[in-house]
């Protein structure tokens, strides 16, 4: 297509040429931007009466909710992000997310409730657990608190609800011990040892140096120490009237009465 | 509001704490620590509460022979005029030592709950360290205070319209007019402290003797 010419009219030809490639080109630009924003559009109203249709099954139906956050992932949209983090100045008129605008606050406002709920939970938790709490055991706790009927709570929402918080650049992360998902409220970070050992406990509710030692190959001040120093962290309880030193999770408190009534029930 | 003592009360629910075996030994964490005493004393005042018990024998939960003045303690707490004045050793057992989990709270540690009680203006040890050997084994457990009790009698003498009138102290909390009314069956001694919360703010004069003793509202 392109023959280089020779002479001074090669010149213009090429500029002429050019100049054409650029109309066309921007012209090709435009027809691609205006079908985008029709596609764009008509998705947005789809979305919009797809929440308003379901807004009240988002709110109340948990796996359906769960869906339709992962349907969101899917799609590249996060209904979480930044809403209200950039304190709505950009783009003019009604800031936050995309989401909060199309949901109506559905969405967000329910993450951000059960976020305060969660903090609420492992506030009043921490003097016993040392910041460290079961996403389960919060799940618990909340379903516990709140009155009848209310909607039901997944520990998919309560790890979403999290996910919430970290804009406000808090301490609340969610960490996995074995193969359970913890929230931690107080930045402190376990080392192998000790989440070794943590993970452990969650096998009978507690631990003792001896079985640590059996069942981890561990030596004996390697299992004193990752004991003693989750015992300092707050998080594991010291019972010295077992024949050997027990070290329990206080998150054990819960099954520990579960099985003393299943006991009494049977007995 | 269940004033009326029933020989057999409910069972008191005790709360998951207390089947957590590390419950009964102190914690060696500061934080852990105070979070325990926080759940050991409200565990203490729901428990008094329930059963209605005013004062709390520390030691009790060891079965050694314990020469108190009480002498009458019968072991069947079937008249309930004993049952409510004497804590029965066993029921304050049940709450220092579960038995099931072969776990308890040694006297120690129950004497640190009482303090933290009595920071709260919840415990205060009764005779306050008298009384030779025995002095501060029993503490009184103040699920209402003197003052809220106080406050009860009030009303309920406001509501019933006796202000003005001689009442003696039997009546108020054995007597069949109060039957139903919280502070019936209120040991007599902590009657005698709620009522001198009243006497000092002149609200109530006591007069009379020993076994006699009536008090007049204003």
């Amino acid at each position: 297509m392109s023959r280089k010419g020779v002479g001074l009219a090669a010149f213009d030809r090429s500029r002429i040429t050019s100049a054409q490639y650029a109309s066309h080109g921007s012209s090709l630009r435009s027809t691609d931007a205006s079908a985008f924003e029709t596609q764009l559009s008509v998705f947005r109203s789809l979305l919009q009466q797809f929440a308003q249709t379901h807004a009240k099954d988002i709110r109340s139906n948990p796996t359906f909710r769960a869906q339709f956050a992962r349907m969101c992932a899917a799609i590249g949209v996060d209904p979480l992000t930044s809403s209200n983090t950039s304190g709505g100045a950009d783009k003019g008129g009604g800031g936050g997310s995309i989401w909060a605008q199309l949901l109506g606050r559905t969405v967000n406002d329910f993450y951000f409730e059960l976020a305060v709920r969660v903090v609420e939970v492992c506030g009043e938790t921490r003097g016993e657990n040392g910041g460290l709490i079961e996403v389960r055991k919060v799940r618990e706790s909340l379903m516990g608190k709140s009155m009848e009927g209310a909607p039901e709570i997944t520990e998919d929402d309560i790890l979403r609800a999290v996910g919430t918080l970290k804009p406000l650049g808090s301490a609340y992360s969610v960490i996995k011990v074995g193969s359970k998902p913890y929230i931690r409220s107080v930045p402190k970070e376990l080392n192998t040892d000790q989440s070794a050992a943590l993970e452990a406990v969650q096998v009978l509710g507690y631990i003792s140096v001896p079985m640590l030692m059996v069942n981890l190959k561990w030596a004996r001040a390697r299992a004193q120490t990752a004991l003693e120093d989750l015992v300092g962290e707050g998080m594991l309880w010291v019972d010295k009237q077992a024949d050997e030193c027990e070290y329990w999770s206080p998150g054990f408190m819960l099954e520990g009465q579960q099985q003393q009534q299943q006991q009494e029930a049977a007995g | 509001m269940q004033s009326s003592p029933t020989p057999t009360p409910a069972p008191f629910a005790f709360p998951r704490e207390y089947f957590f075996p590390p419950f009964f030994t102190r914690q060696t964490n500061l934080t852990t620590h105070h979070a325990q005493l926080v759940k050991w004393a409200s565990l203490v005042l729901s428990y008094c509460r329930h059963h209605r018990i005013f004062k709390l024998s520390l030691s009790g939960q060891s079965p050694t022979t314990t020469t108190t003045t009480t002498t009458a303690s019968t072991t069947t707490p079937t008249t309930n005029l004993l049952d409510a004045t004497t804590p029965s050793s066993t029921t304050s057992d049940e709450l220092f030592h579960n038995r099931k989990l072969n776990r308890k709270l040694s006297l120690a540690d129950v004497r640190e709950v009482i303090d933290f009680l009595r920071k709260d203006g919840r415990a205060e040890y009764v005779g306050g360290g008298s009384s030779g050997k025995d002095s501060g084994d029993v503490a009184w457990v103040y699920w209402r205070t003197p003052e809220e009790w106080a406050a009860l009698i009030e009303a309920w003498v406001d509501e019933t319209g006796q202000k003005g009138t001689v009442l003696t102290l039997y009546e108020l909390t054995q007597g069949d007019a109060t039957r139903g009314a919280e502070f019936h069956g209120l040991d007599p001694e902590l009657l005698q402290k709620a009522l001198g919360t009243l006497v000092k703010r002149q609200k109530a004069q006591i007069f009379g003797h020993e076994d006699s003793q009536g008090v007049k509202f204003f």
